[in-house]
């Protein structure tokens, strides 16, 4: 067995063996078996109702994914991108005697797993969805897996690895990528111009004889179409390119030399997705990969010692980032702010949701924003925040007060438009907006409680989603107070109740949170 | 004056060698293991190393020697192909960048990075497949044993210290029996017993005619070890010391002389006296 082949049996064996040992990887299992099996059973109502629900509906399905995939693949490979290496294939790998090509196929085999699991998941979909004969999917397991993967890989050889192509050739091999989608927009458009925006236009277009003659992408799409709609010229026509295409890519990228010119971009792409990685294991906001954080100049009048010291550093490094304190979560308020109004007029109304609305909304961000925890995540790592000698509760404050100031502003953002066109009471606006600030504040106590409970034990996926289990419980204990509460007496006693759960179970996992600080402090 | 007197003295003896014609030197009649001719490299639009060449001798030990951001690092990622550049370089005589030139040399970075999921062990094995080298299981023990590794080696890459690591570079390094070795800041990270190891090693390396060179700004950790000295600063070679033609001078006051950082401590040090007064 060869080294890569050896670097493979082991880094799998192993991996394997770590998660297996671990109960959470059994969750993890059950969850994704379930939700794969989910996802076509919920969305077969969606394919019959389009009327979508035959093979030639999963053929238009995977010619959209085709325009998706494909020349984005061929734009990544030309910039020298898309191939996942670590630091470690850096030290190990690149400066050993192992041809540079194998080392180009090394990083594209890894993407194999996932290629299966998909395939897995079109099978299911085919079978559950489409209604196509498993000899029919059995055929394009094969196709996805051996030719899809030998033609895919050996472009990827020539783009990727070629030393001849210079910067100059490279940027026109992206434009001619971005071309192959610009066709395929121009013959949408014939359809929309022909048919008008329709079901039936989209169908047509996916189904074009126009769109199976695009080099390349249009080419895979009629294999796609001969093995589930059947054989036509075009179709025909269009396999014939793409099996010659594989042929000459094949033998284009056994012929090419390559001495190994791409490791200083593998080496630097290496780099930002560990930087990535890392910045991800912090609860920072995503970066992109190469994408380095820009900071402008900015200066702060430093006030008071101790805790106070974070709270002022905080400051300087929110002055000197492009958007201040805000970031995603602030956008998607203001939108929220913007299209709940709007929805209101539209639709005259929410009927009895009616004062539910804006909170709940503010619920749903808070799950889907449960991984951006912001500078307060940095703030537990970093060891001069345990350092520093003050109270463990005035660290806690001072490490978070930025932060309490934008699940206010978010607060405000969500509630205010919404309250005044709905024409909410005064009192029942506040008490709104302070449930939603409230809300996002326990988000961040939130992590600090999961840390403490499961952090020694579930890995970071682990610890993401039992912070998702406790805010899901204060949630709940907050529908239910809002629920007595309009019993009760109206709608501000439902806010009334619901601000008052909300608040101490924050309170209490402040509590948490500072006696994490304290802990680490002491040990 | 003290200055002026040392840049006479690199005149005589070292050899003002910015380009690779200099650098051959009293080197020229001996057979070239490691040869690196006119190599430039730059990112983006800035030059890190301009036109460099230098050679080492079979069995003998070079030093980089340079303060930060001289360019030490380019070179050796440079010969140990990670990088794109102009000029050549050659392993006795092989384009360092052909499969059979990588054959024979091994490369420890400066920051050691392990795959996580694979065993101190499997480190060794998976470089011992990759070279082609059959090395024993004894081989390989007798290394563990040596860096104080062996209670570790089912430990995975991510379970090590920063200064385990380095060790299982180094480790990894040496099992493939390498003819050249190129140590980027070896000693970094290295608790004292592993310093003292590490040099035992290079002088045992050495002895069996292995050529090293080590990229360093330590220049005590490098007095005992060293037969070339090539001083980097802003990516060029300031000067060539070779041992024996030095006599009794001290090579660290050679190097803040010919990069100037004496003069300047001097004159910082001037300065303080001034402040003082």
């Amino acid at each position: 067995m060869g080294a890569i082949g050896y670097l493979y049996r082991r880094l799998w064996t192993n991996w394997a063996k770590k998660a297996l040992r671990k109960p959470v990887t059994y969750v993890y299992i059950v969850f994704i078996l379930f939700y794969l099996s989910a996802v076509p059973f919920s969305f077969r109502m969606i394919a019959e109702q389009f009327g979508i629900n035959s093979p030639d509906g999963m053929a238009a399905v995977l010619t959209a994914l085709a325009f998706w995939i494909v020349p984005a693949n061929l734009v990544a490979y030309a910039k020298r991108k898309g191939l996942v290496y670590r630091n470690s294939d850096v030290h190990f790998l690149f400066p050993a005697p192992v041809s540079p090509k194998r080392v180009l196929l090394y990083a594209h085999i890894k993407t194999l797993f996932m290629q299966v699991i998909l395939n897995l998941f079109a099978v299911a979909c085919g079978v559950i969805m489409f209604h196509v004969p498993a000899w029919k999917l059995g055929l394009y397991v094969v196709f996805s897996l051996v030719v899809e993967n030998v033609t895919e890989g050996c472009l990827m050889l020539l783009l990727y690895g070629s030393e001849r192509l210079g910067e100059k050739q490279r940027g026109w091999i992206v434009k001619a990528a971005y071309g192959l989608i610009a066709i395929a927009v121009a013959i949408g458009v014939y359809y929309y111009l022909d048919m008008g925006l329709s079901g039936a236009a989209v169908w047509a277009f996916l189904n074009s004889d126009a769109v199976k003659l695009i080099p390349i992408v249009g080419w895979y799409i009629s294999v796609i179409h001969l093995l589930f709609g059947g054989a036509t010229v075009i179709n025909i026509l269009g396999t014939v390119l793409y099996f010659c295409l594989m042929a000459a890519v094949l033998a284009a990228a056994m012929c090419m030399k390559c001495t190994g010119a791409f490791y200083e971009d593998a080496a630097k792409f290496a780099e930002d997705y560990e930087e990535v990685l890392e910045n991800q294991r912090q609860g920072g906001t995503r970066m992109r990969i190469g994408k380095k954080k820009k900071f402008g100049r900015a200066s702060i009048r430093w006030k008071g010692t101790g805790a106070k010291a974070i709270f002022y550093r905080q400051l300087l490094e929110y002055k000197k980032s492009k958007f201040f304190i805000f970031d995603v979560s602030t956008l998607f308020s203001l939108g929220a702010g913007i299209v709940i109004p709007w929805l209101y007029i539209r639709e005259g109304g929410f009927g009895d949701a009616e004062p539910f609305v804006i909170p709940l909304v503010s619920a749903y961000f808070t799950f889907i924003f449960t991984t951006l925890n912001g500078k307060w995540a940095k703030e537990l790592k970093s060891p001069y925040t345990y350092l520093i000698p003050d109270s463990p509760f005035a660290k806690l404050m001072n490490a978070t007060a930025i932060q309490l100031i934008q699940c206010l502003i978010n607060g405000l953002l969500i509630t205010v438009p919404g309250a005044i066109v709905m024409g909410m009471q005064p009192l029942a606006a506040v008490l709104c907006v302070v449930g939603c600030a409230v809300l996002s504040c326990n988000k961040l106590y939130a992590m600090a409680v999961a840390e403490i409970a499961v952090g020694g034990t579930l890995g970071r996926v682990g610890k993401q989603l039992f912070q998702l289990f406790i805010q899901c419980f204060v949630i709940m204990a907050a529908v239910m107070g809002g629920v007595l509460g309009a019993m009760a007496g109206g709608v501000v006693m439902a806010y009334c109740l619901m601000d008052v759960f909300l608040i101490l179970f924050t309170l209490v996992f402040m509590v948490i949170a500072a006696l994490n600080f304290y802990k680490m402090e002491t040990v | 004056m003290k200055i002026e007197i040392f840049n006479r003295e690199i005149c005589v003896c070292a050899l003002l060698a910015t380009n690779s014609s200099c650098a051959k030197s009293s080197a020229e009649m001996e057979k070239n293991m490691l040869e690196v001719v006119n190599l430039s490299k730059k990112y983006g639009k800035m030059l890190a190393v301009d036109d460099v060449g230098f050679t080492v001798p079979d069995g003998r030990i070079g030093i980089l020697l340079g303060p930060n951001g001289a360019g030490k690092s380019t070179v050796i990622k440079s010969i140990a192909g990670l990088l794109r550049y102009k000029g050549s370089i050659r392993i006795q005589g092989i384009d360092s960048r052909e499969t059979e030139a990588k054959k024979c040399f091994a490369y420890v970075p400066e920051l050691p990075s392990m795959y996580e999921a694979l065993t101190v062990r499997e480190h060794m094995e998976f470089i011992n497949r990759a070279y082609g080298v059959e090395a024993t299981e004894t081989e390989i023990d007798t290394l563990l044993e040596k860096f104080e590794l062996k209670d570790k080696q089912d430990k995975l890459g991510n379970e090590l210290s920063k200064g385990m690591m380095q060790k299982v570079s180094i480790c990894c390094a040496l099992i493939i029996r390498p003819k050249v070795i190129l140590l980027d800041e070896p000693m970094v990270g290295l608790d004292p017993a592993a310093i003292k190891e590490l040099k035992e090693v290079i002088l045992e390396l050495k002895e069996q005619g292995c050529t090293v060179l080590i990229s360093t700004h330590m220049l005590e950790m490098v007095k005992e070890l060293w037969d070339v000295t090539f001083v980097m600063d802003k990516g060029h070679i300031l000067g060539t010391y070779v041992k024996e033609e030095l006599a009794n001078e001290d090579l660290e006051e050679l190097f803040f002389a010919v990069t100037g950082q004496g003069e300047k401590k001097n004159t910082e040090a001037g300065d303080g006296a001034k402040e003082g007064r």
